[in-house]
């Protein structure tokens, strides 16, 4: 029980702040590190766990984010029911690729996420009868639990953070399972795995689609919360590398370290765009500099991140590889 | 079908640029079995270069290549010594989040010093067109053509034919036996990362005076580069250069016949395919793809 | 009728063909050892047979279903469990979990897992570096470790790629008995060995491979003596 203590402390105080706290920026970028939090985690399970790096999951992000938008502004439904529809087309867009990765191996599958994520952006951008192409679509509010219509950022903390309790417990699975043994055997020497019985292509399927249907889920989600889809934004590569950036920097392969990651991140990038906002709007990239940096440093030397790094020095657990 | 002479012209030009970007990033692959993801922010930053000789020194873009040359040579050297060459031995993961980390911080950089908008480098002959039998040539894209080529064919004679090159193809080969044969890999990995570099340095100044000059300027063209090479079979010098034609070919004739909105899609689709049917690229060797993971 | 039958399988790479029409039968409870100088095709063979090759030609069974061309994690489930030549042991992982991958296979249950891991790695003498990182391991525990994890999915026939490679002379004499005996418990072994002296005292047949194929098939003393043997794969320093 004690390696989950800092993680229940986390979710608990991110579930309480809210009561105490009613500042509407504070709110607003809690619900964000929440939501990138859950997507960073969603992407730990491909990118950390089934050790299948992808620089493309903006595809499902968007893939999510545009069935919600769609699902109430073209086809009368409520976002709940477009979320489901964006993490099912996501899990199948998921599935495709990773019966890809059995035959795209590290760089080769890297690229192959990209150019998918590519596509769909461009698709996106162009398919101007349904997605009204490159302007983007407005996710109009309609007041109400069902149809996502919620003024109170408090409420929204509290969805989002379901999610990403979810996501969590999805991760802690994948620590504990024999699934999750199995999958750490495939990561660390996919053929000696194979070797031992272990169908080593089903797991990574299997992950991959989980991880595309929680991202798109989280796409949708902050969809709904932010109002807006445009598909430079959704699909770029720059929202890819946010997912694995956080992770990295948190902890890849571990299950509190993509929410500790998009803490961070987010904490930084909310303040520098307040700071910055408006006029010298290109010092916003600062932050991006340092992300950059500190990629190529945690790399080099805490390869498993804060959470590694924090568990190294106290000696616990969660350090050692799962 | 007067048409024709100008599609095939338009492809060979566009063909020989995508070239030597993806030259760079294969012979990079093939020796160092890294992808380079920062590969388009050094283009983007070649384009730079070029901008800013041309706008505060005035001077011609290709005279700034005889610059760019020993500059981007030396940026890639350090460049490696700093960034590549404490992972040079990790996993694949580790190499690419190193890239990514490099590619995240040049672009930035650009952004931060040069702001998001878009740059024109506007030489006096910008407008001029060579016409000969039908065809329509543009000089800057004629020039950038020909300098291309003439950059390909000597990367291709120094790997063939000079010691260096030879000694980078036997790392390339088998880096254990290389180094056991007395040969420093560290060093030929820091020159071949070097090497890239500078293709690509010259890729950009030649592009600068062509394209708009910003700091994501990059992707599209090391999109294009990233397929070409797949498609080449990663590593495969010679089927990187066709592969970066057909690429121009099928950009060419998919903007004439449906329109330049979807040409991207096209060679997108092209590359899902060929990944899906043969991962080693068209010319790369079976099996390549799944090597040394 | 023997437990694992190898008929007419050939391989070929481009223009090399590692492996010509090889037939074998290892009859249940049997220890078969292969020999042959490199390059004879033993390794190709080893792939073929646990399903990471798909021969061009031929066929495996196992007791009498065939499992030719099956994904190599279908063959293992099937029960034909391998080492690797060069070992290939879960780095990250401790050794323990490394052993419960191959009993995962067998069973759902991660506590049971445990539990027939450890069972496993005190059979192969390795209680002590139960909690420590695989990385860590000298070549001869590691060997050790790769026999644990491949028993632990309770193979039926067990496929052992150089059994004495590449550990000190010291370590040899332990690894030989630790085979011995899982021999004397029943299990059914297809052993590739370097070490001639090794093979001949625990083999109760061998099989010499030379350019893919097989030379010879008998019991360890003729195979040793076999003029073709000696001359193909022995050379003139064993003859004097």
């Amino acid at each position: 029980m004690k390696r989950y203590l800092p993680a229940i402390a986390y979710f608990v105080v991110a579930g309480l702040a809210p009561l105490v706290v009613k500042d509407a920026f504070f709110l607003d970028a809690l619900v964000l590190i929440l939501i990138w939090g859950a997507a960073a985690a969603a992407w730990n399970i491909a990118g950390g766990y089934a050790g299948q790096v992808s620089l493309g999951h903006s595809a499902f992000f968007g893939l999510g984010a545009y069935a919600a938008a769609l699902a109430v502004t073209r086809w009368g439904l409520s976002p709940w029911t477009g979320i489901l529809i964006g993490a099912g087309i996501a899990a199948f867009t998921g599935m495709v690729i990773g019966f890809l990765s059995n035959r795209l191996k590290g760089p080769y599958f890297v690229i192959a996420t990209i150019a998918l994520s590519q596509v769909l952006l461009i698709a996106a951008s162009r398919l101007k009868g349904l997605t009204s192409g490159s302007e983007g679509i407005p996710v109009p509010f309609r007041p109400g639990f069902w149809t996502l219509g919620i003024a109170d950022k408090s409420v929204w903390v509290w969805i989002v953070l379901v999610l990403a309790i979810l996501v969590y417990l999805v991760q802690v699975y994948l620590e504990r399972s024999r699934r999750g043994f199995q999958l750490a055997a495939v990561r660390e020497d996919e053929d000696a795995a194979r070797s031992l019985g272990v169908p080593a292509l089903h797991l990574k399927v299997a992950a991959i689609a989980v991880s595309a249907a929680f991202t798109a889920v989280c796409g949708a989600l902050w969809a709904q919360y932010i109002g807006f889809v445009d598909p430079a934004y959704v699909f770029s590569v720059d929202i890819s590398i946010k997912f694995a950036l956080a992770s990295m920097i948190g902890g890849v392969g571990t299950a509190l370290g993509p929410f500790l990651g998009a803490a961070l991140v987010t904490t930084l990038e909310t303040t520098l765009r307040a700071q910055f906002g408006g006029v010298g709007a290109q010092f916003i990239g600062t932050y991006l500099i340092l992300y950059g940096i500190a990629l190529i440093v945690i790399v080099r030397y805490a390869p498993r991140g804060l959470v590694g790094w924090i568990g190294e020095r106290w000696g616990r657990r969660e350090a050692k590889p799962a | 079908m007067e048409v024709i002479p100008q599609l095939v012209v338009s492809t060979i030009l566009l063909g020989g640029l995508y070239a030597l970007i993806a030259v760079g990033l294969t012979l990079i692959f093939g020796v160092m079995r890294v992808v380079n993801f920062a590969h388009g922010e050094f283009l983007m930053l070649a384009m730079y270069a070029a901008f800013w000789a041309f706008t505060l020194l005035h001077m011609d873009p290709y005279l700034t290549l005889f610059v760019s040359l020993p500059l981007f040579f030396a940026v890639g050297w350090v460049s490696y010594r700093v960034v590549m060459r404490p992972v040079i031995h990790a996993s694949h993961n580790a190499q690419v989040f190193t890239t990514v980390g490099l590619s995240i911080l040049l672009q930035n950089a650009a952004l931060v010093l040069f702001t998001a908008d878009a740059q024109f480098l506007r030489t006096d002959y910008y407008t001029v067109v060579l016409r000969l039998g039908g065809a329509v040539f543009n000089l800057a894209q004629t020039v950038a053509f020909v300098i291309a080529v003439l950059a390909t064919v000597s990367l291709f004679a120094f790997l063939r034919w000079s010691y260096t090159g030879k000694i980078m193809r036997a790392t390339a080969q088998d880096p254990q036996v290389a180094s056991l044969m007395g040969i420093d890999t560290g060093r030929i990995y820091a020159l071949t990362w070097a090497v890239g570099i500078t293709c690509v340095g010259a890729a950009g100044v030649l592009l600068a005076p062509i394209y708009p000059v910003y700091p994501t300027a990059g992707l599209q063209f090391v999109l294009i580069a990233y397929i070409a090479v797949v498609l080449g079979g990663l590593g495969n010098m010679a089927g990187a250069l066709i592969a970066a034609v057909i690429i121009a070919a099928v950009e060419v004739i998919g903007s004439y016949t449906i329109g330049t909105a979807w040409k991207e899609v096209l060679y997108l689709m092209l590359f899902i395919f060929v990944l899906v049917v043969r991962p080693a690229g068209l010319f790369g060797q079976r099996g390549a793809e799944a090597l040394g993971t | 009728m023997s437990l694992l039958s190898v008929s007419g399988i050939t391989k070929s790479f481009g223009g090399v063909t590692a492996n010509k029409g090889i037939s074998i039968e290892v009859g249940e409870g049997e220890l078969v050892g292969i020999i042959g100088p490199n390059g004879a095709g033993k390794s190709t063979l080893f792939e073929c047979i646990s399903g990471f090759y798909t021969p061009d030609a031929g066929e495996v069974k196992l007791d009498g279903k065939r499992i030719t061309g099956l994904a190599p994690d279908v063959v293992c489930r099937a029960g034909i469990a391998r080492t690797f030549q060069k070992l290939r042991p879960f780095q990250g992982m401790t050794v323990l979990e490394n052993v419960m991958v191959g009993a995962l296979t067998r069973t759902k249950d991660v506590k049971h897992a445990r539990e027939v891991a450890r069972e496993w790695l005190s059979r192969v003498g390795l209680d002590e570096k139960v909690d420590t990182f695989a990385r860590t391991l000298s070549t001869g525990q590691r060997k050790r470790l790769e026999l644990a994890r491949a028993l632990a999915t309770e193979p039926r026939v067990l496929l052992l790629d150089e059994v004495t490679g590449g550990v000190d002379q010291r370590t040899i004499p332990g690894l030989v008995q630790l085979v011995r005996d899982l021999h004397g418990r029943g299990v059914t072994l297809l052993v590739i060995e370097h070490n001639m002296r090794v093979i001949t005292a625990v083999a109760q047949r061998i099989v010499a491979l030379y350019l893919g194929e097989v030379i010879a098939d008998g019991a360890p003393q003729e195979v040793a003596r076999d003029r073709r043997v000696v001359e193909a794969y022995l050379g003139q320093a064993y003859v004097q």
